[in-house]
């Protein structure tokens, strides 16, 4: 075929997009800016008075908003920063934070950068364009969160938080370099050396635990899996032992090492302000994710036990309030647990990771049944087996087609975490109800100078968050078939 | 061959005259409406047999019993001398060696042409995955799109994304292929080169039950034609029989339809 073989709906978008490229830059270059205001802003007298109208309001919004911006007294805020970031940390131990997020800041980079080269490469490779990601986009895909981070630092007292916010950007400018920079072979286990890193970041936090050798164990079995599965093994028993002896074998000499290690951290009791927000988050989506999953093929099941139990769950934590669930873990769950009661904040990541998959478990179910029954006939007339051709052919397809609505999951997720103050958690929202009822401010009605604060952050982090998602959704529409 | 069979109960064996698909009484019913009527159908080695009649007579499900993708509530189904029953291995077996087309396509969107070729060989057969990669190749050159290997299905034409299909049906190097209205769902002018490469296959001497109403292709091709009506095999006999002499009311309704 000839134009390298793109189909008629493909070259129909693209026109769209050159259309549209061309469309933006006649706007963009041809008009003097009195030609844009009249072509968009006063075209018609109906445009025109809605053009006046809203302006009106945004002037007077912003006049009233900026007047207020300078005449608070911010000093609540500055006085609680470290509260509102990190909650009561122990001043002597912040060094282990900065630790912790420049691991993860790293991560993240070396992980996006990995991932956009690997993107690219495949678009290479079968002679699609692909929209490299130059710095000054990803400034406007994330401006919100660098504006908001500069915000919150603009608050502080003492240099070391402006060193160390500046030190964070370098680096996370140099690991997505570095990310992308990469070998291949190292690219495309990115994946696995991020959730690695991320693991011993919270090892750093909270020291060397069972926990945590469980969790890199866990990375280390799937990651060494996925080398001898690469390989070529021969069928039946004797391939699994090859495949899986291995991967066991490194898994439990990587749990054994972490708990030997000695190296004591902060539990998290004492954890707190914006970084368990944003920690019970990621920790919920993450975690949640693979029981979701799991939940999902339960419910889909034939066998009767795990249906009606996954069917239980999922309905029983997506009828009820997350705030009940919370008072439950705080209240009950203990009852349930063995052993000594453990601290607040574990009763309430497992009550979060319990309600995220429940949630994900249905947005998957979606996912499933959105995969044509054509796919699974087609799989299933080579003679796969029921479980190869879920894994391989229905759930990649269906995760990848509910990664949006998994994006929409986190946000609310990350709002609904400040539900956790309502068991006596001090996260970012409560924060700021803490530092009101100090002495130094106490009855001063300076309530609305945090709660914008606050508001600023949330609002900041889920903008960011649902324009990626938007990104995705049209990445995922027009790259990936 | 033989001049002409006619034999509503086409157990008649052509090809080598070894017995490929020996189908036996099977009826098959989707809740209470019947689907097929008391089916008695042979297919010999390197066979070719066209499935025509009216939409909602049968067709599809007639050879999706064949490799289980429905499964059939009286009779037997005998595919290279393994009874289809409802022991897994015995359906995954039979399953192995039969590849099937459908009308869609169903090429796995997210897998790139050369993956879709290779999945099953290399998770069904655990051939090695350099040796499955050259197998694919080859058989993209049979099907004459080797240069699309790395795409993906969607940027595809119809007619290419069909190829890819039988391709990946081949790749398991089976003993029957199963065809179900493959150029259905294509523009005219994709549909010869599906039906080229499937002439190429039958010239080879792969075993194929084909359902189209591309009666050209019959024509060609076929040792058999198979007309199905009401969940019944109606009539059997060569294309020419078809063409010259149909016997039956509802065959020759059905052909002044198409032809
Ligand atoms: N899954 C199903 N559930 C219920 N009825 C079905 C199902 N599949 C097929 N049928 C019915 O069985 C009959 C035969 O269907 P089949 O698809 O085999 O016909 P066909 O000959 O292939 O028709 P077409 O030419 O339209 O493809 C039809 O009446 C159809 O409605
Ligand atoms: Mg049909």
């Amino acid at each position: 075929m000839s134009n390298s073989g793109l189909s008629a709906g493909d070259a129909q978008l693209m026109n769209a997009v050159a259309e549209a490229e061309a469309e933006s830059a006649r706007h963009g270059q041809d008009l003097t800016p009195g030609q844009w205001a009249k072509k968009n802003l006063f075209d018609g007298v109906l445009n025109s008075i809605f053009t006046l109208v809203f302006g009106s309001i945004a002037l007077v919004t912003i006049w009233f908003g900026a007047r207020w911006f300078i005449d608070s007294d911010w000093e609540i805020v500055r006085a609680n920063l470290r509260l509102f970031m990190v909650g009561q940390f122990p001043r002597d131990d912040l060094f282990r934070l900065w630790v912790s997020g420049y691991i993860v800041v790293f991560m993240g980079g070396f992980v996006a950068g990995a991932m956009a080269h690997n993107a690219q490469d495949l678009a290479d490779m079968q002679g699609v364009e692909y929209e490299r990601a130059t710095w000054g986009s990803l400034l406007r895909r994330f401006w919100t969160i660098i504006a908001i981070i500069i915000f919150f630092v603009s608050f502080a007292r003492t240099a070391l938080p402006y060193i160390g916010v500046a030190g964070g950007m370098v680096l996370a400018v140099g690991s997505r370099e570095l990310g992308w920079r990469a070998p291949a072979a190292v690219r495309a286990r990115s994946v696995y050396i991020g959730a690695a890193l991320f693991i011993i970041s919270m090892m750093v936090l909270a020291g060397t635990s069972r926990l945590g050798g469980f969790a890199l164990g866990a990375v280390a079995l799937a990651w060494v899996a996925s080398e001898t599965g690469k390989r070529d093994l021969p069928g039946g028993g004797a391939g699994m032992v090859q495949r899986w002896a291995p991967a066991i074998l490194v898994a439990v000499v990587v749990f054994v090492v972490t708990v030997l290690l000695p190296y004591d951290g902060y539990g998290w009791e004492d954890w707190g302000g914006l970084h368990i927000t944003l920690f019970t988050t990621v920790f919920g989506i993450g975690m949640g994710m693979p029981i979701g999953i799991l939940l999902a093929l339960g419910r889909r099941s034939d066998l009767p036990v795990l249906k009606t139990a996954s069917v239980i769950f999922i309905e029983f934590i997506r009828g009820v309030p997350l705030i009940s669930l919370l008072l439950f873990s705080n209240l009950m769950l203990p009852l349930f647990l063995p052993g000594d009661r453990p601290a607040d904040l574990t009763l309430a990541v497992i009550v979060i990771t319990g309600f995220s998959a429940a949630y994900i478990a249905e947005i998957v179910r979606g996912g499933l049944q959105a995969v044509p029954k054509g796919q699974t006939e087609a799989a299933q007339a080579s003679g796969m087996s029921a479980g190869a051709v879920q894994r391989l052919i229905v759930l990649p397809q269906a995760l990848r087609a509910v990664i949006p609505a998994m994006v929409g999951q986190f946000i609310s997720l990350f709002k609904d975490t400040s539900l956790l103050s309502i068991i006596g958690i001090l996260e970012f929202l409560r924060v700021s109800d803490v530092a009101n009822a100090q002495p130094d401010f106490v009855g001063k009605g300076l309530a609305p100078v945090t709660y914008v604060f606050v508001a600023l952050g949330y609002a900041a982090f889920a903008y960011t968050l649902s324009k990626e998602s938007r990104r995705l959704e049209t990445r995922l529409g027009v790259g990936v078939r | 061959m033989n001049d002409i069979i006619v034999n509503a109960d086409a157990t008649e064996v052509g090809g080598t005259g070894n017995v490929m698909i020996d189908v036996t009484n099977v009826d098959k019913y989707f809740g209470d409406f019947q689907a097929l009527h008391g089916i008695n159908m042979k297919v010999g080695e390197q066979e070719v047999v066209v499935v025509i009649g009216p939409s909602g007579s049968g067709k599809s499900t007639l050879i999706r019993c064949i490799n289980r993708l429905e499964r059939h509530d009286r009779g037997s189904i005998v595919v290279d001398g393994v009874e289809l029953s409802d022991d897994i291995r015995n359906i995954q077996e039979i399953r192995r060696e039969t590849g099937m087309v459908f009308q869609s396509f169903n090429l796995f969107p997210h897998l790139s042409v050369l993956e879709n070729i290779t999945l099953a060989p290399r998770n069904v057969r655990n051939v090695p995955k350099a040796e499955a990669e050259a197998t694919a190749m080859e058989l993209l050159e049979r099907v004459k799109i080797p240069d699309q290997a790395r795409k993906f299905p969607g940027q595809l034409s119809g007619g290419q994304q069909q190829r890819v299909a039988i391709a990946r049906s081949l790749a398991m190097k089976p003993k029957v292929l199963l065809f179900d209205e493959p150029t259905s769902a294509l523009d005219p002018e994709m549909i010869k080169e599906v039906l080229d490469t499937m002439k190429d296959l039958a010239n080879e001497g792969m075993t194929m039950i084909c359902v189209t109403h591309e009666m050209g292709f019959a024509r060609e091709v076929a040792d058999r034609v198979v007309f199905m009506a009401d969940g019944e095999i109606v009539e059997v006999g060569t294309p020419e029989h078809f063409f010259t002499n149909p016997q039956e009311e509802r065959t020759q309704l059905f052909l002044s339809q198409i032809l």
